[in-house]
């Protein structure tokens, strides 16, 4: 039953649209597809997300009647979203990535940040001082360097701001597996935004 | 007691963050965070990382990517009619 009024759950729309009621359907991609649109502009590109969205919805409608509810809706979605841009960056033809290792922190042989505090500060205000679009240009360009591996786990945990636990759920690897790479990511993204403002890492 | 270093101490962030550490670990690194400018630093500008990168690639959903999605789906599916 739908209350007037009451949005009705992820669940109750998925189990009707799975009957075959194009409405609840209907309310399931208006729900989603701003989330998956940007999901996909992260995971790929500009040029490939309009494709990556299509591609979602249509698994989506097609795997509906096989949803069991095991895990919820928003993370069934989110694991056959990220599967879609997986495929698109599989297709794609694109150059070898340039590795993001040179900008891991840098330490003394007795294990003190080679850097001076200010140096290590300034990435957290690179919001600051550099131009809003430069920044989108540059932050696009150096996600889609990051490791496939640690792209998906950066983007959904950080990105998409989803629980460890979730993310774990979606990728379909242990929670200490995401923190890890999360973790190698946020490295290595921290140094290129320091390098972005002129400091070394 | 834990020993940590800058080097050691950075190698637990993510952890510590989210509260996976043991208490005792836990509680070394943030007296060594608390004694040290570079990884007081540091850790200001690792947590600061995710904030400025989602914000730079917030994408909205134009209006005629919207528009071919459902003429997409109407093709494909019996949604959309």
């Amino acid at each position: 039953m739908v209350v007037p009024g009451v949005e009705p759950s992820d669940e109750l729309l998925a189990a009707r649209a799975a009957a075959g009621d194009s409405s609840a359907f209907e309310t399931i991609v208006q729900r989603y597809q701003a989330r998956v649109f940007r999901l996909a502009c992260r995971l790929t590109s500009d040029t490939d997300a309009p494709d990556v969205l299509q591609d979602t919805f249509l698994q989506v409608y097609r795997h509906l009647p096989s949803f069991r509810g095991e895990s919820q809706f928003g993370t069934w979605l989110y694991r056959i979203a990220t599967n879609a841009a997986l495929m698109h960056r599989r297709a794609s033809t694109r150059r070898p990535a340039e590795s993001l290792e040179a900008y891991l922190p840098q330490f003394d042989a007795d294990g003190t940040h080679s850097a001076t505090p200010a140096e290590l500060q300034v990435a957290s205000r690179a919001d600051e001082l550099l131009d809003r679009q430069t920044l989108a240009d540059r932050a696009r360009d150096v996600i889609a360097r990051l490791p496939d591996t640690y792209r998906d786990a950066f983007v959904l945990r950080d990105l998409e701001d989803m629980p460890t636990a979730r993310v774990a759920q979606v990728l379909g690897i242990e929670p200490a597996a995401v923190r890890q790479r999360v973790h190698r990511a946020r490295l290595m993204l921290r140094g290129y935004l320091s390098d972005l403002v002129g400091v070394k890492p | 007691m834990t020993h940590v270093a800058c080097a050691s101490g950075v190698e637990l962030l993510m952890d510590f963050i989210e509260g996976v550490l043991p208490s005792d670990v836990s509680a070394a690194l943030e007296a060594h965070v608390a004694g040290c400018a570079r990884c007081t630093a540091f850790v200001a500008s690792y947590q600061a990382t995710p904030r400025i990168l989602r914000d730079a690639t917030a994408a909205t959903l134009p209006a005629d990517i919207e528009a071919s999605l459902k003429a997409f789906l109407r093709a494909r599916t019996d949604t959309f009619k």
